[in-house]
């Protein structure tokens, strides 16, 4: 179980600032670090990593400074973007290579359970130049997962990766979520993030702008409209219904059924709903909130 | 806003709708791949970074020209005190340094990125591509050696020698200096452009002029100390500052920096025709090589 | 030192095409040796050849180009991330790479040097096994500057070649006064040092200068080449 905790860092290159006064804790499970391109992502996980000096503000890893501490590398793995220029190794060469400097007293065990866990263990003799951009992916998280770190860091480790790969990546950080590690991963793409993190960090223009379930962050917005769509036995009467109450925007009634509600008060509308539908002698069918996904979540956090 | 609905309602052309307007025909296609090769040999239109080497180089080239010509207008020296013809060889270090680092961003940079694909896509043919790259470096070559000995020129003439002769001294130099940046550029785009990654186009290109030279240098001072005039002078074929120089004393009549220089009308002929037959061989080879880089 | 470091080094020199052309250069001064004592007789172009072709133009040369090579592309792609993230001293890394490139550089280009001397003039010994030593002094002295160049620029070949070339070939030979910062001068000491036949141009400088000199060449590249590793940045695109 470890804790890596980024307290009020900034980094500027010249008058330019990647990153502005940012502070997140990362524990155990599976965390998204999200946000469109050049928002600092990979600016940050290059100071988690140990491999960029904040320009103010610290990066701890348990209490210990990750920038010149090699000896962080012990309990941390690092699966940058960058690919691999060793290309003419084998992936079992490369992990066993990582596997020695990582000074493992069985380099060969460690080195066949890592390939064995990205499942590359039959193709682990191939030349890592002929591989396609998915089992590269494979082999480099192989070689970050060798000395068996309890903190991961991955920078847009879907990137170019074919769907299927995609898949088996993310089941693989969902386990290491559960099995106690921290894994974080950066993503600009939201369902790759949604699929496997509930827990997400925002950075967006080198701001931490917002931080938790990505759920319970779209409550918090409450100034903004929030859209559900409900299902009932008289939609047009619950829209008429509805269209009286002050904490509704707007109502429309869908085409295949169903009102399409936009509330301004979530809270308010979570508790009136079941209660004017009983007075009104309606039954509702589904309430679905539609906007709670990642994709809305995101573009609420960037227009705003 | 009174305009009619018709006229509002336009579809913009950003490029991926037909042109049918007039175009501009390969030879504007060649002319601008040109200069902007000419311009990106010098920094120009690349990062504040990519203009420090060049310039400092060529800064480096023009301080002993300008010292020269300092020299001479202050003592007064207006005769026999300057050699344009030698200059050049006397600084081929300086200019080996330029070629070297030079030749890969106009050789290696697109065949490396895959943009060469891109550019052949183009009206312009695999063949015109290499041609025109080749002319940019080869004039680029060219204004670096020609800058410090056109302030000799001028220096010389301001400190009042004579100018036909001083003419007529530039003038072969001018001869040796366009054969020697033909033959320079030849050599460095064709390893630039087999070698694509850019420290290792530097090295190979280096050596290519460098060591050719040294081990020409080498042959020729043991052979001129044995006495065996012949194997130093067919010696100097094998390197582009020793040949270039050999056709510029051999047949122009300027002055050789090199021990032994071709002596009879034959021997500076062969000089000539290995430096046509290297640009030659040189430019087949190069505009092969991208023939089959478009094919990919 | 580590072992898996060195091994990969060495594989990164060698595995790909530079590999050729790093013996080129030594079989080029080979070649010529052979080809001059065929011709000749003259033990006097062990000067010409030996002295400043091969230990001022081939030995520098292939110095270069294995250090920037062992060292130069992985810091210039970022994927030296991958043997910095682990718990191995930077130290170390430095250290492994410097003498992968070392060892090379004295089989290849020392060597070279000796066989060119051997075969030029096969009955002085003391002279080619002084010229030898002096390009091993050289040697280690170069791949320290030369690894600790390429790891500080992007640029490093051509930064090593402008040292080479125009610091020491060009204004050393008029500054007399910059011999003292010259490699390849404090080669020549050693050699000079040990036989009387050559001329080599750095009379006057003491030898102990020229081993120190060495010295702090091939031990302060390594700790230059070390702190920039531990500062190591990793950069995004972005």
């Amino acid at each position: 179980m470890s804790m890596l905790e980024v307290r009020a860092v900034s980094r500027w290159y010249g008058n330019v600032v990647a990153v502005n006064d940012v502070t997140m804790q990362i524990g155990p499970g599976v965390t998204g670090l999200l946000g469109p391109n050049g928002a600092g992502k990979t600016t940050l996980i290059a100071m988690m990593a140990g491999f960029l000096a904040p320009s103010a503000g610290t990066v701890t890893l348990d209490g210990e400074q990750v920038w010149h501490h090699p000896t962080a590398y012990r309990h941390l793995g690092l699966v940058p973007e960058r690919e691999v220029s060793f290309g003419y190794l084998t992936a079992r060469q490369f992990v066993r290579a990582k596997a020695e400097l990582h000074g493992l007293s069985e380099v060969g065990r460690a080195t066949e359970r890592a390939l064995e866990i990205v499942e590359l263990d039959a193709d682990a003799g191939r030349p890592i130049g002929t591989y396609s951009k998915g089992m590269r992916q494979r082999a480099k998280l192989a070689s970050a997962l060798v000395h068996d770190p309890s903190v991961l860091l991955l920078d847009e480790p879907f990137n170019g990766v074919d769907p299927r790969q995609r898949l088996h990546l993310m089941v693989l950080l969902s386990r290491m979520g559960q099995e106690g590690r921290t894994v974080l991963f950066s993503s600009h793409i939201l369902e790759e993030v949604e699929q496997i993190a509930r827990q997400v960090e925002v950075v967006v223009a080198g701001r931490h702008a917002a931080s938790g379930d990505f759920g319970a962050i779209r409550r918090l917005m409450t100034d903004r409209p929030t859209r559900y769509r409900v299902r009932s036995n008289d939609d047009r009467a619950l829209a008429a219904l509805l269209m009286a109450q002050d904490f509704v925007r707007g109502v429309s009634l869908e085409p295949r059924g169903a009102v399409a509600v936009q509330v301004t008060d979530f809270g308010t509308f979570a508790h009136a709903l079941p209660r004017l539908a009983r007075e009104a002698g309606l039954t509702l069918l589904e309430v679905i909130p539609t906007d709670e996904s990642l994709e809305s979540v995101f573009t609420y956090l960037v227009s705003a | 806003m009174s305009s009619s609905p018709e006229r509002r309602a336009v579809i913009h052309d950003i490029g991926y709708r037909t042109y049918d307007g007039p175009r501009l025909g390969t030879g504007s296609v060649a002319t601008s791949l040109f200069t902007t090769g000419l311009l990106n040999a010098y920094g120009f239109g690349r990062s504040a970074k990519a203009k420090v080497l060049p310039l400092v180089v060529l800064a480096i080239m023009l301080v002993p020209a300008v010292i020269l010509v300092a020299i001479m207008v202050v003592v007064g020296l207006g005769e026999g005190f300057i050699d344009y013809s030698t200059y050049a060889t006397s600084l081929f270090l300086i200019i080996s340094i330029f070629v070297a680092a030079q030749a890969p961003v106009l050789f290696s940079r697109d065949l490396r990125s895959g943009a060469i694909v891109l550019y052949l896509a183009r009206p312009l043919s695999a063949a015109g591509f290499a041609l025109v790259r080749w002319a940019s470096l080869a004039v680029a070559i060219l204004m670096f050696v020609m800058l410090p000995v056109l302030v000799l020129y001028a220096g010389a003439l301001a400190a009042e020698a004579d100018v036909s002769e001083q003419t007529g001294d530039l003038l072969v130099a001018t001869a040796g200096i366009a054969l020697l940046s033909a033959v320079l550029a030849t050599l460095a785009g064709l390893v630039s452009a087999l070698t694509l990654r850019r420290g290792l186009a530097v090295g190979a290109v280096v050596i290519a002029l460098l060591v050719s030279t040294g081990f020409v240098a080498a042959v020729q001072s043991i052979a001129v100390v044995e006495g065996n005039e012949a194997v130093a002078v067919w010696a100097g074929l094998l390197s582009p500052f020793t040949l270039v120089d050999g056709v510029q004393s051999g047949l122009l009549g300027g002055t050789s920096s090199y021990p032994a220089a071709p002596e009879t009308g034959v021997m500076a002929a062969v000089y000539l025709l290995t430096a046509l037959a290297v640009i030659g061989t040189g430019l087949a080879l190069l505009v092969r090589h991208y023939h089959r880089q478009g094919k990919r | 030192m580590n072992a898996t470091i060195t091994r990969l080094a060495a594989r990164s020199l060698f595995g790909r095409r530079r590999g050729v052309l790093l013996v080129v250069l030594p079989f080029l001064l080979v070649a010529l040796s052979m080809a001059v004592a065929l011709l000749t007789e003259a033990t006097s172009a062990v000067d010409p050849v030996t002295a400043v072709f091969g230990l001022g133009l081939v030995l520098p040369l292939v110095a270069l180009l294995v250090s920037t090579g062992v060292i130069g592309p992985e810091i210039e792609d970022g994927s030296i991330v991958y043997l910095l993230a682990t718990p191995v001293s930077r130290l170390s890394v430095a250290v492994s790479k410097q003498v992968v490139a070392s060892v090379v550089t004295v089989v290849l280009g020392a060597g070279a040097v000796l066989t060119s001397a051997l075969v030029l003039a096969p009955g002085s010994p003391g002279q080619a096994l002084a010229l030898g030593l002096g390009a091993v002094v050289a040697g280690l002295a170069y791949c320290g500057l030369f690894v600790a160049l390429s790891a500080l620029l992007r640029h490093g070949t051509v930064a090593g070649l402008i040292y080479v070339l125009v610091f020491e070939g060009l204004l050393a030979s008029w500054l007399s006064g910059l011999r003292y910062l010259s490699v390849g001068s404090f080669g020549r000491r050693v050699a000079g040092a040990l036989t009387d036949d050559l001329d080599l141009v750095v009379r006057d400088m003491s030898l102990v200068y020229g081993v120190v000199a060495a010295l702090v060449f091939t031990v302060g590249g390594a700790l230059v080449t070390a702190h920039r590793l531990r500062s190591f940045e990793l950069r995004g695109d972005d």
